[in-house]
C-alpha cells in the first residue's frame, strides 16, 4: 500500500493494485456517508467515491484542483454533504461556507457541520447571494454543483460579489438541469461562453472536460477570474 | 459615499472604499445572533458593491480579536439558524401530506398482506367467505376453526369444511400475522380521523367543500395549501389525472374530465354526460375555498351552498344523455375531422 499527495489534502492510495481516493479524516474514527475508514502509518484516511461527487471525478480526470489547506470555500449546493466532507477534510486550517436550498438535505448537512469544526451551513437560495452577503467573507474558491437551469448566471454573480481577486471557480454543469433534449456538447459550450463574460464578470478558464463514466452529461470546469484593467 | 450595513456581528458604516467608520457590535449571544441572522436573510437590505472583508472589520469593530473566536461564534450561529429554520418548517400542511401519504402505504400494504392471509389460510377454511378486515378480525379471534364456538353464525360452516387441520404452531403464526394486519387497519382509522380534525382547522372551507380526505389529497399531490391554492381551477379539476393530460396534449384523444376529484360522489354517482360540466364547477369551487383557507382562514359556508345550487342546475338542464350528432349528409367526409378532436370516448 502506497500513498501519494496529488495535492493539497487529495491523496492517491494503491490499495492491492487498485488506485483510489482519499483525503485525510480530520474527525478520525467516524465515516460520514458509510465511505471505508483505513489506517496507513497511524495516518486515517477516508476514500472518496468519484461516483459520489463531481470534485472526486474532476479529480481522476486531472484536474488540477486550486484547494489548498487554509482556503476559504464558498460551495453552493452542499447537498447533503457528501462532497463537503472531504472539502473540509482538504481544508484542515481553512473554512467553508456550504450553501443549501433545501430545508430536507440541510437536515443532514447539519448534522455533519455539528461534527466538523470548520463547515458553516446557510440555508439560502444560491440564487439571491444578497441574501447571505452578511455571513459570508470573501473566498478563495467558489465550488458550484447546483442542478439549475441557470447555473453559470449563478456562478458569476457569487463570484462577482465572493471571490478574491484572482479566485478560483470550481464548477460542475449538469446538461440534464438545463435542457434534457439538447446535446450536451452545445449546452456545455453555450454554458461556458456565458461565463466567459455573460454577467459582467469574466474568467479564464483552465480546465474543462466531460466527467462521463462518474456522471453521465456533467461537465467539470475550473475557471480563474480576471480582475478589471488586467 | 456612506453606506450603512448590517452583518451578523454588528451595525456598520463604511466609507466607499469598504473601511470602517462607526461600528456597533452586537450582544455575544449566540441565540440573539441567530435570530438576527435570519431576520437579515429575509430583510433585503442594501449591500455594498462587493463583499468587504468581515472578518477584519470585526477585528476593528472590537468584536472579538482572535481569528479562532471569529469561526467558533459564526458556525454557531448559522448551525443555530439553520436549525431554527428546519424546525419552522414543520407546519399543518406537511404534517397532513404526510398523513395522507402514509394511508396510501398502508393501503397498499394491507391489500398485499390480506391478500396473502386469504390464500394462506383459505388452506385450512376454505368455505370461510370473508375477506379484508373481517378475516383478519376472525383469524386472531379464533385461530382454527376448531375454536369456533357453537353459538356462532360461522360453526356450522366451520364444523363441515374440507379444509386441512392446523397444526399449533401454524395457528400462532397466523394469529400473529392476522392481529398485524389488525393494527394496521386501526393505525389506519386512526390516521384517517387525524386527517379529518387536521383539516378541520388547516382548511376547513376545503374539507367542508371537497371532503377532507379527497382535500389533503389535493394538498398533498399539490404540494402544501399555498402551491392548491395558487393553481388555477382547471389545473385543480384534472389533478391526478397527469397521464390522459399529457397523452391528450401529446396527441388528440380526448381531455380528462377529472382526476382525484373523481372520488368525489358527485362525479362519481353522476350520470356520465353531466361529470364534465360537474367536474368543472366542483373543481372551481376547490380553487375557492383553498384560496379562502390559505388567505383568511375563516370559514365560510356559502361556498358549499352557492355549489350545490350550481350542481343542482346543472344537472336539472341535462336531465338526459345527449342525442348522438348525425352528421349532415352527403359532405365530403374528407373535410370533417380536420382539425377536430374525436368526441366522447372514455374517462
Amino acid at each position: 500500500m502506497s500513498v501519494e499527495e496529488l495535492s493539497d489534502g487529495i491523496f492517491e492510495i494503491d490499495l492491492d493494485g487498485r488506485k483510489t481516493l482519499a483525503t485525510k479524516n480530520i474527525m478520525p474514527g467516524i465515516s460520514v456517508y458509510g465511505e471505508r475508514l483505513f489506517r496507513e502509518e497511524g495516518v486515517e484516511y477516508r476514500l472518496w467515491d468519484p461516483r459520489r461527487s463531481k470534485l472526486g471525478a474532476m479529480v481522476l480526470k486531472k484536474f488540477e484542483i486550486p484547494l489548498k489547506y487554509d482556503s476559504t470555500v464558498l460551495y453552493l449546493g452542499a447537498a447533503s454533504g457528501t462532497t463537503v466532507s472531504h472539502v473540509s477534510d482538504i481544508l484542515r486550517d481553512g473554512l467553508v461556507y456550504a450553501v443549501e436550498f433545501s430545508p430536507r438535505t440541510m437536515r443532514d448537512l447539519i448534522q455533519l457541520c455539528d461534527q466538523r469544526p470548520n463547515i458553516i451551513p446557510i440555508l439560502a437560495d444560491a440564487n439571491k447571494p444578497l441574501s447571505y452577503a452578511h455571513i459570508v467573507e470573501k473566498a478563495d474558491v467558489i465550488f458550484q454543483d447546483v442542478a439549475q437551469p441557470n447555473q453559470a448566471e449563478i456562478a458569476s454573480v457569487n463570484s462577482k460579489y465572493f471571490l478574491e481577486k484572482h479566485g478560483h471557480l470550481i464548477l460542475s454543469i449538469k446538461s440534464r438541469s438545463i435542457d434534457t433534449l439538447a446535446s450536451p456538447k452545445k449546452i456545455f459550450k453555450d454554458e461556458v461562453h456565458k461565463l466567459e463574460g455573460g454577467f459582467g464578470v469574466e474568467f479564464e478558464v483552465l480546465q474543462r472536460k466531460e466527467l462521463d463514466s462518474f456522471h453521465e452529461d456533467h461537465l467539470g470546469l475550473v475557471a480563474r477570474m480576471f480582475v478589471d484593467g488586467e | 459615499m456612506v453606506s450603512e450595513f448590517t452583518v451578523w456581528f454588528g451595525r456598520l458604516t463604511l466609507d466607499e472604499a469598504g473601511e470602517l467608520i462607526d461600528c456597533h457590535p452586537f450582544e455575544k449571544n449566540p441565540d440573539i445572533l441567530a435570530e438576527r441572522l435570519l431576520e437579515l436573510q429575509e430583510g433585503g437590505q442594501k449591500v455594498p458593491a462587493t463583499a468587504p472583508d468581515l472578518r477584519r472589520l470585526a477585528f476593528d469593530c472590537g468584536f472579538v480579536d482572535m481569528d479562532e473566536d471569529y469561526d467558533v461564534l459564526l458556525r454557531d450561529v448559522c448551525i443555530r439558524a439553520a436549525k431554527n429554520r428546519i424546525s419552522s418548517t414543520d407546519t399543518d400542511d406537511v404534517r397532513i401530506v404526510h398523513a395522507v401519504e402514509a394511508l396510501d402505504d398502508i393501503d397498499k400494504n394491507v391489500n398485499e398482506l390480506s391478500e396473502r392471509l386469504l390464500e394462506w389460510y383459505g388452506l385450512y377454511f376454505p368455505e370461510l367467505e370473508l375477506t379484508g378486515e373481517p378475516l383478519s378480525r376472525f383469524v386472531l379471534a379464533f385461530g382454527s376453526r376448531a375454536n369456533v364456538p357453537d353459538d356462532h353464525p360461522l360453526f356450522e360452516k366451520a364444523s363441515k369444511s374440507m379444509g386441512s387441520e392446523l397444526s399449533f404452531a401454524d395457528e400462532e403464526l397466523l394469529r400473529s400475522f392476522a392481529s398485524n394486519l389488525c393494527s394496521l387497519y386501526d393505525t389506519r382509522r386512526h390516521i384517517e380521523s387525524y386527517i379529518v380534525t387536521g383539516m378541520g382547522s388547516l382548511a376547513p372551507n376545503l374539507a367542508d367543500v371537497a371532503g377532507a380526505l379527497l382535500g389533503a389529497r389535493l394538498i398533498s399531490i399539490a404540494g402544501s395549501l399555498q402551491k392548491l391554492a395558487s393553481f388555477p381551477s382547471s389545473t385543480v379539476q384534472v389533478i391526478g389525472a397527469n397521464r390522459a393530460l399529457f397523452k391528450h396534449l401529446r396527441s388528440n384523444t380526448p381531455p380528462p374530465k377529472h382526476g382525484i376529484i373523481f372520488n368525489n360522489i358527485i362525479i362519481k354517482n353522476a350520470p356520465w354526460w353531466q361529470r364534465g360540466k360537474l367536474a368543472r364547477a366542483f373543481a372551481a369551487k376547490i380553487s375557492l375555498a383553498s384560496r379562502t383557507d390559505f388567505y383568511s382562514g375563516k370559514k365560510d359556508p356559502s361556498i358549499k351552498e352557492k355549489l350545490e345550487l350550481k350542481l343542482t342546475a346543472i344537472r336539472n338542464a341535462n336531465p338526459s344523455p345527449p342525442k348522438k350528432e348525425t352528421k349532415p349528409g352527403g359532405k365530403a367526409s374528407g373535410a370533417r375531422g380536420k382539425g377536430r378532436k374525436k368526441k366522447g370516448g372514455k374517462r
